[in-house]
């Protein structure tokens, strides 16, 4: 697997390729998708860039969030493993970055963020996390392998199916 | 309203993984809501609609998705009068426009390797002439059919395994 700039020691620096947008000049339906109030005008660099088209911004934050966030199913640590399994896999330092740094945070353990990070999809975890990760990578890499057979390690490990529609919804947000 | 997944994914309401999705109900209207943002926008920004239904059907194409590549073709159709939209994105044929070759090489890119992407990407597709908007709706539309495609594969293989 290729190498990637270590992303287990903190969040990476992320600079935007396309100017983000300029809060002075942002139309009605931008702020509202930023969801900026005259108290409330502190937004990063991403949702500015991503602020350029307002009414794909508007479904896709309420749509991370439900999918991060949302109550029962999955715990969220193991949401934010698949998010860095597909950015590891994808090649997203940032990315892998941010979320390894959320998963240490709601876990305390901070040794499988390095080895993910050392070894990719290949590191060597506890079988549940093994059975996530091992399924967020195949996802990742070509969702056209995916069959059947592929929930059995996950029902194996006492997934149930709303915790693999979390899982597979988590992963898919960064693959 | 159909919902686009549980029509690709051949959900029918009462259906276990149809309730299983309603489970998630936030996930099941802003997916439908960023489904309509993107490929049926109320500002396109310059990204025509054909254009943006010949991207879906490019990244589902590269993702050998053939359901997903019968939706998009599907759209394009009803958009595309001439096809020809149609033929550079499954023919092979080239359009000699630099923008649309723009358009489909930053598909290409972002979808086969989005680690690789650079710069120099970016400023491609505002030298062929694309809006600060443009980019930021084609890079929304390449993560959201990778995005889609995906969660079609759990949905397929939970009906599959069940």
């Amino acid at each position: 697997m290729k190498r990637m700039r270590d992303f287990t020691h903190g969040e990476l620096d992320w600079r935007p390729w396309l100017a983000p947008l300029d809060l002075n000049v942002a139309s009605e339906q931008q702020l509202l998708a930023l969801k900026v109030t005259p108290s409330n005008r502190a937004v990063g660099a991403y949702s500015l860039v991503l602020a350029h088209d307002p009414e794909a911004l508007a479904e896709r934050s309420p749509l991370y969030n439900g999918i991060m966030f949302g109550p029962r199913g999955l715990p969220r640590a193991d949401r934010e493993l698949g998010a860095v399994a597909a950015s590891r896999v994808n090649g997203c330092a940032y990315c892998a970055s941010v979320h390894a740094l959320r998963f240490t945070q709601l876990t305390k353990e901070p040794e499988v963020m390095k080895r993910i990070q050392r070894d990719g999809a290949d590191a060597a975890l506890d079988p549940r996390r093994a059975a996530i990760l091992d399924y967020a990578a195949k996802l990742t890499r070509d969702p056209a392998s995916i069959g059947p057979a592929d929930a059995a390690p996950l029902r194996a490990q006492g997934l149930a199916d709303l915790d693999i529609l979390d899982l597979t919804h988590a992963v898919a947000m960064f693959a | 309203m159909s919902d686009v997944m549980d029509t690709l994914a051949g959900l029918m309401p009462g259906s276990p993984l149809f309730e299983l999705r309603r489970q998630r109900a936030d996930v099941v209207k802003h997916l439908q809501g960023s489904d309509d943002a993107i490929f049926s926008p109320a500002d396109d920004g310059g990204l025509t609609r054909a254009e943006r239904a010949a991207a879906g059907l490019r990244v589902a194409t590269l993702l050998r998705d053939p359901e997903l590549s019968e939706h998009y073709r599907a759209r394009l159709v009803a958009l595309d009068s001439g096809g020809s939209l149609a033929k550079t994105v499954e023919g092979g044929a080239r359009i000699t426009e630099g923008r649309w070759d723009a358009i489909l090489a930053h598909v290409d890119l972002v979808t086969r390797g989005p680690g690789s992407a650079e710069r120099k990407d970016i400023d491609n597709l505002l030298a062929a002439g694309l809006s600060s908007h443009a980019v930021v709706s084609l890079s929304q539309l390449i993560a959201y059919v990778n995005f889609q495609s995906r969660v079609l594969a759990g949905l397929r293989m939970l009906k599959g395994a069940a």
